[in-house]
Parts: C-alpha cells; structure tokens; sequence
C-alpha cells in the first residue's frame, strides 16, 4: 500500500515525498522490530510529535527530549520518563499508551500509530541509547565502494555507480565536447572560454585534453572572480551601510583580497583562519588583517537618534549566525532567545559563542572605525624608515603600537562611548558636540601611564579652551586644548597627557570659547588615542620623522574596515540576553562551544583565534561537509545536503552521505583544503561529464537528478548571465582592482532617504567590468541582478533560491546593458554575410555550431526586421546592423543560452 | 500538466518540505492511504503546501483558512510617522500646557530619539472637531476625510516598540525590526495567490521623493521564494522595470523576437527534455502580456475628468493623488495587495518642511483630498466591502517639543514616539463609523484597548481569511509566522 502511494505521487510533487518517505520507515519499523536506531528512527518521531512541548522552548512537565541528561531525569511528577531497559517503568510509555486523553501523549493530538509506539518500546528496551546526529560526528575514513566499471573515472563514479545500481539505473551517455568544455568553464571561471582554450579538447577530446583543459581554466585569474561571487554572498558583502541612509562604504579591498586568495588556492582552512581571526595571528600582514574585513561586512545604522550599542550588538549577533550559518551549516539564530528546539544547543550556548566576538574594537560609528589604511608604496616606504627610526629609540612593542595606529587609527576611544552630557550632546548620535559650558565623562579610559593624547576634534568657534580633568568635573587638569584661529574640517592633534596608572574617568569641559550661539556647538571630538609620546627629542632627525609620522597620520588613502581584537584596558564581558532582548541582561559568559562539539581535538577554545583552529581542525564535524556541500552545489544546482544552511536534525537529509563523507574526508586529507583540487576532482568524475539530457523516465523517476544518473542543468546565476555575455563580446578583461563600478540602471532606482549619493553610470571600459564588481547597494541592489535572484545582502544569503518570472524575461528582453551588450556581440561576430553573423553570434555565447532549425528561424527573424527597419528608416546603412542587434538579444534570451547544460 | 512542474515541485520542495511533513502528519485522522486531494485541501494549514493545485503556478488563486472578508488590500504608509496629535487625537489638556517645562514623571526612565534633557510641552495649533454620526475626532488639517468620516475605523491605540523609522517601518510591514522577514504583501500573496495573471500580485508606488527609511525591504520576500516580492511600479517613466521595448522596436517585432525564442526553446525542450524549459517559455509570453497589461493598468490620462478632480491628480507624476487613483485601478483589476509609500512625514521641527504647523499641513493637503476620493471611488464601485485601506505611520509622535541636542528646535515639532499612535482603517469588512482605544490627556501613552504592530497585521490577515497563528512558513529550523509570538485579531472593530 504505502509503495504504491511512493510510486504514485513521486513524479507529481516532492512533497509528497516526505510523506512516502515516513511511509517506507513506517514500513520498516514493521520489518525490524527487534531493532530502533535513534537518529533514523527514534528522534524523527520526536522532532515531529513530542519536542514541540518537550523540547529547547517549553519542558511540560520538566520533560525535555533534547538532552539525554535531561530526557532521563527525575520529572516533576517524580516518575521517569525513560528507564533505560524497562518499558515498563518509563512513564513515556504508559503516557502514549493511555487511553485517558488527559493523560495521552501527545495531549491534545492523535495518538502515536502502533509503529511509533513500538519504535519507542523497543528502544527503551534496548536501553535508550542515545545517538549524536550524523552532522556532528566527526567524517571517518570512508570506504571506497568495491565496483568495478568501465565508465567510472574516479572514486565519486563508485559512490553514485553504488546508489544507481540499488534503483536498477544507468548512468547517462558522456556529454559532447563543446557542451562540456561551456559546462566546466560556466563552473570554473564564470563564462563561456574562448575557442583559443577549448580548441584543443574539443577538436580531440580524450581524458587527457579534458583535464589539460580544466588544468587551463582552474590556471585562470577568471576562476577566482568566479569563486569570489559566490562568496560575497556568505560575506554578506555590499558596498553600503544598511539600514536607513545605506550610506557608501569601502571595502571592496576585501573583495580583491578574496579573489587573490582563491587564484593562489589559499587552502580553505587558512582562508577561513585568515577571514576570521586575521587580527589575531602574531605579526598579522596587511592582506591577514584585511581578511577580517569579511566580518566588517555587518551593517552599520547612521540613522540618527539610534542606540549605537544596539546596532554593534546587532552587528556582533550577525557575526555570530553567518559564522554557524554559512561556514557550519546550522541553524544558530533561533538559540538568541531560547534553547534550539530540536538540535542540541542551550540559550546560554549562543552567548558564550558570542563573546568570541563580542570583543573586538569595532563599535556602530559613522566612519566605521578601526581601518586598516592602505599606503601606496612610497608611503609604505615612509613607515617602514619610520618603523625602522624607532626601533632604535624604543621599545619593540612600542614600534608596534605606533605602527598600529598609523595603519588603525586604533585602539581609540569613540566619542559616542562618552556619558553625562552637561551642555552637550552626541550630535546626530555619533560625535561628541560641546556647547557653552558643556561637559562630559569619559568613563574609564585607558591612562595607563601614557603620556600623550592624540584626538580629533572639529572647533566651530574661532577660539577656545578645553580641558581633561581626573576623576571628577573638578578634578586635576591632565591635558588641556587651546585654539585661537578658526579651522575647518577634523583636526588630528596630539596634547600632552599627566601620566597616571590605569583606568579612570576623565571629564572634559568647554572652559571658554569665542561662543557667539550657546546653543550651537562650539567644538566636535571624534576619536581619542591614549599613547606615548613621539621619542627621540634632541635627535637631529627627531624633526624629520615626527613629520614622517604627521604625515602618514594624515595621510588620505583608500581603507578598509577590520577587526582589531579590544586589548584589555577596552575588554568586554558578555552577558546572556534574557529571550534573546539585548538589554535585558543576565548572567555573564565566557566563551565556549556548545557542549556537543566540545570533545575534538581541540577543546574549550578561548580566543577568537582557537576558535578558528577549532573550526578548521581536521576533526570538526561541520566545516569541511558544508564546504564540499557547497561546491557541489554550485556545479549540481542542489546540494548533497539541499539545505546549505541546515545540516542539523531538521535539515535535509543528505541525499548520498557516503559521498559527502568521502568528499570532505578527501579535502581535509588528500586535498589539504584544497579547493582547486576538490574541484577539479569533482569535474574529473564521469558523474559530471554525463549528458543532462533529461528522458521521459527520468523526469517520471528523478526529476530533480538526486540519483546523478545525469549531468548538471542549470540555470546561470544573475552573475554569470551578464559575465558570460561580457566574454562572447570580448569586452572581458584582466582583474579589477579599484572602487565598484556602475553599469547603467535605470533612473529612480536609488533613493535613499538623507543621502544624496547618485549612480553614475561609469565610464568607458568600467561599464563593462564582470558583474562582482558593480556597486551592491543594500537596499536598492542592482535591479536586473536582484530579478535573477541576487537579494541586497543585508544579512548573509546562505542560499539563493531560483526563480523562474516573467521579470526575468524583460530584463534580458529590454534592459539597455542587453540592449547595448546585443550590438556589440554583433560587432564582435562580424562576418561575410548575416548568416555567418548569426552563427558566429551563437557559436560565441554557447560553444556550439548552429544547427539548421535553429539557423531558419533566426534568419526569418533576421529578415523579418529588416524589411521593418528599411520601411521605418528608409536608410539601408544601419538596417542591416539593427535587425543583426535584435536577432542578438534573441540568443542571449534562449534558455540553452541562459541555463548550463 | 508537465508545465511548470518541475520549478513548484522545486518551489515547494526547497522550503516546504518539512512544514508538510509536519502538517501533514498532523493531520494524520486521514491516515497514510487516505491522503487524497480533496482531504489534503480540507486538512490545509498552509494553503500552497497543501493545495495541489498551487503546483502549477506559484500565484495560483488558493483558499484562505476562512471565509474572506477582503479580497485585497490598500496600505498607505506615511513614512516618517505622522502626528496623531495634530490630525485625529485631541488633547485639550496638552494646549494648556503649551510652554511648560515637560514634568520629569514623564522623563523618568524614557528614551528619545532626539529629545534630551528637558523639553517644553506643545499643544497642537490644529482646530479640531468632531464629525458624522459617529462624532470622531479629526482635524483642520484633514478637512476632506472629515466628510466621509462615517466610512472610518480610527485606532487611537497603537504602539509599537521601536523609535527609530527603518526598524519601526520594518516591524509594521514584516512583524520584526530587523532585515529579512517577507513583508505582509508577500505572505499575503503567497498564501492567497492572485487573480489577475496579467499583473503582478503584489504592487508597490512610492511618492514623496525617497523611498521608505527601510528600503526596498519593506516589500521584500525575505525567506519567502522571491517571486512574491513587492514588484515596484512607477508613474513616471517605465512603470515596471524594463517593461518598455527599446524605442526602435515595434510590437510586431517583438512578437516576432519572443516567437523566435520560444520556437526554439521548444526545440530545445524536445532535445532537452527540461519541463523548466517549458516554465521559461510560459514566463516569455506572460511578460510579453505584461507589457500590455502593466501600461494600461498605470495610465491614468484615460480616467474620465471628475475623477482627476475628485483625486487631484497630475499625470506622468509620482504623486500620491496619481498613486491613489492607481491603487483603485489596480485592485480593480484583480491585484491582491497594494502598498503605498509617501515620503516626507518626519516633523521634528528642525527644519520648516519638517514641522507640525507648516511642513505636515502640506504634506495632509498632499493626501486628505485623494484619500478620501479613494475611499468613495472604492464604494461607488461597489469595492470598498472587499478592500481593506489601511492608513498609518511606522509610530507616533511625542507630546513634548523636541529639543534637539538639549537646545529648542527652530520650528514646532515632535520627536518619535513609540507608545501611542493613531491609524485608520476602511472597507474590507472593518466596522464604520468607530473609533477604537484611548490615550492619556496629552497623548502619551495608552489608556485603554492598547494595539501593537502584531495585532493589526493579525487583523489584516483574519480579513483575509487567514488564522495568523497557523500561517506558518519554516526557516531556520523553525516555523516563522508574520505576527512572530504576538499579535490578536482586534475583534472589537470586525463588522
């Protein structure tokens, strides 16, 4: 009965096969009584019917399923719900056996079938062994399926060779040549490669030209502008803010920094050591401290009358979720205000894995402080002779603090970290403002014996006094500012400071001032640095390097935001959000990890940095599946695990898990992180170079391909459909390096309230950069990309789901990139006659020949508007060119051009 | 019967997997063999996992839990939040205080946006006065929606718990302030689906020169399948997005170019056998229908003239007359939900377009006149019983002055305020001719039938047909609803 349902609604819908699914584990729960296994059998049955009650959000009864400690403890009843061995004895037994409703479990539902009843029985009677979830064991040495078959290229072949020959199938033929050089290079760089690099294996395709020919695209710089889109999704990466203004920020350095890091195959374990806790190596290089830029990607709200402490907690919980998210697989966000309901992680689990990165010197400031500064070379120059100075003067560790706040601007103190606002206020919520006789503390700020201060301040008045007093409003002057000439702008300065130990309150105050307005602000604050003061005085080249150092200071460059670890004067606790309300506090945290991942080789991590060891040891269960998981996913369309994000108890099931396994097991070992080699392994197997060809009976049986007995099919990202078009006009260049460009976009788009900025459209060869390069703007992104499915990335996109519109139609119908794109793919096929033209055209953007259905029905289009545009113009001159334009845009609009075979 | 199969079943099996399973199950008096179609539609929880029919197209029309009261739904968003104290609460007590220093048990553990120190309490300027039978409160500023006062519900009891406009305008359209949460249009739609497949389900107009403090995110599909996003539709220039042909290519010609690709997308599906291949050919002709149906639908120089008058309209311009008299047009033509932005609301006082007694008097003159036109244009079509208009800003405003970094603004305004705003609904099975919830003798906070966001989203939904607790969509391991926890249907204002 249940089989024939399965066979039934399969081929209808697929949700109908979760329900054939619990049909067959119906099935076999009758044929294996004498046997219940937790994860397959027991904890569906509990994640469906029990734990919505006795679970991570309510414990009815004190009962909860989702710890073993806690679903074997006493009750409150004073009665166990499971005695290991004895039926009997468990009260969840007499529970969904009783025939009193009150009592009945599940209360107010449908009692549990027989089945379920007897899965449970059997698996009290077997003692309540507990299981951990397949995702949280660690991948073990898998073992290589025993087949032996010609067709197989590589070990991936066995593993869906084993799954095809329990379901009676056979794989799909090999594809042809040109559709599986388009298909590898879509999936290595992004586009369809030139003839000059597919020519080789086309003409003789063998295995060995196939793989000199993925060796070729896996060589190209391409490859890594590719990788990097997908990964800016999961960096949540965007050229603005958020929020209200999506003001402009910079950080596309993080972009190139990606880029050069997957062409130089930067193994995936240091790649993501680098992104998360670059900071924190000793001796951290430039491109290891603009790594963290991957976490600086949070949104920062320059809404004015916000709560800044709100927005850069808000920023530290994004943190906190990307990371599970999209690099672990698992669903953290819902254990901000409570338990998970069904995986286990304790309210208390999610604090203490933020306060890895509650500490970092980043707060919701304007200008999104600290940078890392990038110095063109011969500033680069400047400090390292500075650098060099100094280190004969003082201190190595000084050198380097100096050379820090060049580079940071940091550690400072924020104006916006400021209290007791006497005559003052934080103007805008984000600077400092003094008024006539204003003040305000500064609660404990680092002194610690500096004896210097460097700050920016802004004086509206064209003179005036300020000082820092000790400890109270009256306290002991300790520095002191005077101007007497009016200035414009943000001003760096450095006063001298008393020294003094330690943390203490400092107040500053407006003594006196050219005030005309008492209500206008007489002066702004920014930043405050507490440091040494500049050594050497006497030296006769002390002159010359001070100004170096002045200069460097000062200096306008390009920067970038990143993470710099708070050091302890600034330190941080972290306290659990009561139901996850960020200013109800309680309890105070350090930081750890979920109990159930705390048994690996690396235990109890204390620092962000352990915390990266922990995530790329070879023994984490998590990080290397959901990586491999994505790879495939972006060649295959769907994911070994489909839900990317969710490889917990509620998640998909993996469709091969024995490949899945083998595949991450290969990267950590084989591989070492690899991700070139896991591509190219994956692109090598016979599995990949099926043809896609979907028969009838395959769309009956396997209409979303979980079998593999087929080649990927799919349709381009919003990325790769612009991209690929770029290449068959070959308007693609060398890689980028510089601020995002804009292509054009209709007027109207952006119109943010309180920000003026405008999209320009850029100009010359900048309008034809590859699609990562356009400004993404959070909440108006690119519109013909956002049709494809791109989303503004205010939050990191573990997923992007595709979507079939009628927009999508339009945008590549009349959007005047197409439109534009279309004529120059003319010029670029310019032949003898239109014929040539239209097959050159075709021939540019699939890889293959035209063939002669195909031919007639673009050539009567050709013609068609010809005879149109000569009545219409009556000129001959452009005709031809124009009715060539619009057959153009009618192949960059056919789906075998728009999808990857 | 294959066309569009495979991109639903997708649809479906990417997100709704699991919330079948559970609902499925649950409803498991049906049994594992007794799971036929018409048992599966009476069981649904969750109107596109259960109803078959849903799979062919993701805007298929699909029933509701209930009954419906309303078809559709107007949204007017005043973003920036509008004053209620000038335009429908009335506070006599607070016009004496004018001027005084605002007593501290007011300030005691309150937080502003804007106001520090001690502000100046401020009366409001508007004369105020009560009309029709029901005798509701509405002010010289509104002089064309006091006439039709009788056709409101007023509810002078909202609050929210935001105060700052992007996350407030975020907790109103999508239950949560902060980004990625699918807006009430986009639940909305995929619950319901829509009637006219001509035209977007879910349309969007902007006017006031900004889009909402939030962005597009207002109308974002968050977690939802992107195709039931807000589609934002202009007045001026192209109506949607690349709807328009290039100028030198005619409607013949473009039939011809959609016919060239579809022919050979046909080929392409008989070598390929994709049935997304089929999808895409579908989602060609549709678009070509579009740009018909989309300009006819936006042009407004085709109304008759008394109906310009009645709006006040100005063709070829975003204005908000234009977008009310589109809003008519559209769910007249069988579109289920739509969203009207107007920017320019925010009256802090600091500048003279900003404030209570010159900028928010000619903000009202902007939409009293084509509100109140809507409103009756609605009824003399006999639309209005299944139109639900909502009026509203993302939160109130303060009683006191604001006072700007401690120092008196330049002109009268008010600071956001969280604890006790006005809204208004209409039509759509709503009771007339009531007023709904009180506030204290100055406006500051709520004395009686206190509102939050959640419940007048739950309410827009149970008009709709929707229970809010059981529309469910599972993200993150969790099923998310639109009211989140909270939210009651305000049965009170039910007719």
């Amino acid at each position: 009965m249940a089989n024939s349902m399965l066979k039934y609604f399969k081929p209808l819908t697929i949700s109908f096969i979760s329900i054939s699914i619990i049909a067959v584990v119906a099935f076999n729960y009758l044929g294996t009584k004498s046997k219940s296994d937790y994860n397959t059998q027991v904890k569906p049955i509990i994640n469906r019917k029990c734990i919505a009650c006795h679970g991570g959000v309510k414990k009815q009864g004190g009962f909860s399923f989702l710890f073993e400690d806690e679903a074997k403890a006493k009750l409150k009843s004073g009665k166990y719900a499971i005695v290991p061995f004895k039926p009997n004895e468990s009260e969840l037994i007499a529970r969904i056996n009783s025939k009193d409703d009150e009592e009945r479990m599940p209360h107010n539902h449908n009692p549990l079938s027989k089945d379920e009843i007897s899965v449970f029985t059997q698996w009290i009677k077997q003692g309540a062994p507990w299981g951990i979830h397949w995702a949280y064991e660690t991948v073990k040495q898998p073992e290589i399926p025993g087949i032996h078959s010609d067709w197989a290229k590589n070990n991936i072949d066995k593993y869906v060779l084993q799954n095809l020959k329990k379901e009676s199938y056979t794989p799909s033929s090999s594809a042809s040549a040109p559709i599986l050089a388009r298909r590898a290079a879509l999936d290595i760089i992004g586009f369809q490669a030139p003839d000059s690099i597919t020519l080789d294996f086309t003409q003789n395709p063998s295995d060995k030209t196939y793989e000199e020919f993925i060796d070729k695209l896996l060589s190209s710089p391409h490859y890594g502008e590719k990788w990097t889109s997908m990964w800016l999704d999961l960096a949540r990466y965007a050229d603005t803010k958020g929020y209200e203004k999506d003001a402009n920020r910079s950080i596309w350095k993080y972009k190139n920094w990606l880029i050069n890091a997957f062409n130089d195959d930067m193994p995936y374990d240091q790649f993501l050591k680098e992104q998360i806790a670059g900071d924190l190596i000793p001796n951290a290089t430039d491109e290891e401290l603009l790594a963290t830029a991957f976490n600086r990607n949070t949104m920062t709200n320059d809404e004015g009358g916000t709560d800044n402490e709100e927005f850069r907690t808000a920023a530290v919980i994004d943190r906190v979720n990307t990371t599970w998210q999209t690099l672990m697989g698992t669903t953290f966000a819902c254990v901000q205000c409570h338990s998970h309901p069904y995986d286990p992680f304790k309210h208390e689990d999610y604090y203490k894995f933020m306060a890895y990165f509650n500490n970092t010197r980043d707060a919701d400031t304007e200008e999104e402080y600290p940078w890392l500064r990038h110095f063109k070379p011969e500033q680069k120059r400047s400090l390292d002779s500075l650098t060099e100075w100094l280190s004969n003067k003082i201190s190595a560790e000084e050198v380097k603090s100096v050379e820090t706040f060049i580079k940071t601007l940091g550690p400072s103190f924020y104006s916006m970290e400021c209290d007791q606002y006497v005559n003052s206020s934080l103007i805008d919520t984000k600077w400092l403002s003094l008024r006539e006789n204003g003040s305000v503390r500064m609660p404990q700020v680092p002194l610690d014996n500096n004896d210097q201060l460097v700050l920016t301040y802004q004086p509206y008045v064209k003179s005036g006094y300020v000082q820092f007093r000790l400890g109270e409003l009256n306290g002991p002057i300790i520095a002191e500012i005077k101007w007497n000439k009016p200035m414009k702008g943000w001003n760096k300065i450095a006063i001298p400071l008393k020294t003094i130990l330690g943390r203490q309150d400092v107040y500053i105050t407006l003594v006196n001032g050219d005030i005309v307005n008492k209500d206008a602000p007489a002066v702004l604050f920014n930043w405050f640095h507490f440091t040494k003061k500049f050594p050497g005085t006497g030296d006769k080249e002390y002159l010359f390097y001070e100004k170096k150092y002045w200069d460097l200071l000062n200096a306008e460059t390009v920067y970038t935001p990143i993470l710099m670890e708070n050091p302890k004067p600034y330190s941080r606790t972290t306290q659990v959000f009561e139901r996850g309300n960020w200013l109800v506090k309680s309890d105070t945290v350090s930081p750890g990890l979920p109990e159930i991942f705390n048994h690996g080789s690396i235990k109890n991590p204390k620092s962000r940095m352990d915390l990266a060891e922990w995530m790329t040891a070879a023994d984490n269960p998590l990080t290397a599946r959901v990586i491999v998981n994505r790879f495939w996913e972006q060649i295959w369309g769907t994911g070994l695990v489909e839900t990317l994000e969710d490889f917990g108890s509620q998640g998909a099931n993996p469709k091969n898990q024995e490949l899945l396994d083998y595949l991450a097991y290969h990267f950590i070992y084989t591989h070492h992180w690899s991700l070139k080699a896991l591509l190219k392994e994956i692109l090598m197997s016979a599995t990949y170079r099926q043809d896609s060809k979907m028969t009838a009976e395959a769309r009956k049986k396997d209409l979303f391909n979980e079998l593999l007995a087929r080649g990927p099919r799919v349709r381009l990202s919003a990325e790769q459909i612009r991209d690929q078009t770029l290449a068959a006009c070959g308007l693609i260049d060398s890689i980028y390096e510089g601020p995002p460009v804009m292509p054009y976009q209709p007027e109207g788009v952006w119109e943010s309230p309180y920000n003026s900025r405008k999209w320009v459209k850029s100009k010359g060869k900048n309008q034809y950069l590859r699609s990562l390069y356009t400004f993404w703007k959070r909440t108006a992104a690119y519109p013909s990309m956002t049709n494809f499915d791109a989303t503004g990335r205010e939050v990191c996109v573990a997923r992007r789901i595709r979507t079939n519109t009628p927009l999508q139609a339009l945008t590549i119908l009349n959007d005047s990139v197409y439109i534009d794109l279309a004529s120059q793919l003319v010029k670029a096929s310019e032949a003898s006659s239109p014929e040539a033209t239209i097959s050159k055209a075709y021939h540019l953007v699939t890889g293959k020949d035209i063939d002669d259905t195909r031919m007639q029905l673009l050539r009567k289009l050709y013609y068609e508007s010809y005879i149109h545009f000569l009545r219409s113009d009556q000129i001959i001159g452009t005709t031809k060119t124009k009715a060539l334009n619009l057959v153009a845009n009618t192949i960059l609009n056919l789906d075998e051009v728009i999808t990857k075979s | 019967m294959e066309l569009n199969e495979k991109y639903l079943a997708e649809l479906k099996k990417s997100f709704i997997q699991e919330q079948t399973r559970r609902h499925f199950i649950k409803g498991s008096f049906l049994g594992l063999g007794g799971l036929a179609m018409g048992s599966i539609l009476g069981s649904c929880k969750n109107p596109i996992s259960a109803n078959y029919a849903s799979t062919l197209n993701p805007f298929a029309l699909k029933p509701p839990h209930f009954v419906p009261k309303a078809k559709s739904v107007i949204y007017l968003h005043m973003a920036g939040a509008p004053s209620q104290l000038e335009l429908f609460d009335y506070k006599p007590e607070l016009i004496k205080m004018d001027g005084q220093l605002c007593p501290p048990s007011y300030l005691e553990g309150k937080k502003f946006a804007f106001i520090r120190g001690v502000p100046k309490m401020l009366g409001t300027t508007a004369k105020f006065k009560q009309y029709g039978q029901s005798g509701a409160w509405i002010s010289n500023y509104l002089p064309h929606l006091q006439t039709i006062a009788d056709e409101l519900c007023i509810l002078k009891s909202v609050t929210t718990d935001q105060f700052n406009h992007a996350p407030a305008q975020l907790m109103m359209h999508t239950g949560g302030a902060r980004l990625g949460r699918p807006s009430m249009g986009s639940w909305a739609t995929y619950g319901l689906g829509t009637e006219n497949q001509d035209l977007p389900a879910f349309v969007v107009l902007t006017s006031g020169g900004n889009n909402p403090d939030a962005g597009k995110s207002v109308w974002g599909s968050g977690f939802l399948p992107s195709v039931y996003q807000g589609v934002q539709c202009r007045s001026a220039g192209d109506p949607v997005l690349f709807l328009q042909d290039p100028p030198s290519i005619s409607r013949d010609l473009r039939k011809s170019s959609i016919d060239a690709i579809n022919q050979i997308n046909q080929l392409e599906y008989a070598e390929q056998g994709d049935p997304e291949t089929l999808s895409r050919i579908q989602q060609y002709e549709l678009a070509y229908r579009m740009q018909i149906s989309v300009p006819e639908v936006m042009d407004i120089k085709s109304e008759p003239q008394y109906i310009h008058d009645m709006y006040g309209t100005n063709p070829g311009k975003a204005t908000f007359a234009n977008n009310a008299l589109l809003a008519r047009k559209l769910v007249e033509s069988g579109v289920r939900y739509v969203q009207l932005f107007d920017w320019g609301w925010d009256t802090h006082g600091n500048v003279a377009e900003g404030s209570i007694d010159v900028g928010l008097v000619n903000k009202c003159r902007q939409i009293d006149k084509s509100i109140t036109a809507l409103i009756l244009d609605l009824k003399q079509r006999g639309l209005l019983d299944s139109t639900l208009l909502v009026w509203g800003g993302e939160f109130g405003r303060t009683p006191m002055a604001e006072n700007r970094e401690g120092v008196a603004n330049a002109f009268k305004g008010r600071d956001h305020h969280a604890e006790a705003f006005t809204m208004f609904m209409a039509g759509g099975g709503i009771k007339k001719g009531t007023t709904y919830g009180e506030t204290d003798e100055i406006g500051y906070t709520v004395t009686k039938g206190r509102l939050n966001p959640h419940d007048i989203q739950a309410t827009i939904l149970n008009q709709l047909g929707f229970d809010h607790e059981k529309f469910t969509y599972e993200f993150q391991g969790r099923p998310y609803r639109l009211t989140d926890v909270e939210g009651k249907v305000i049965n009170d204002i039910l007719a």
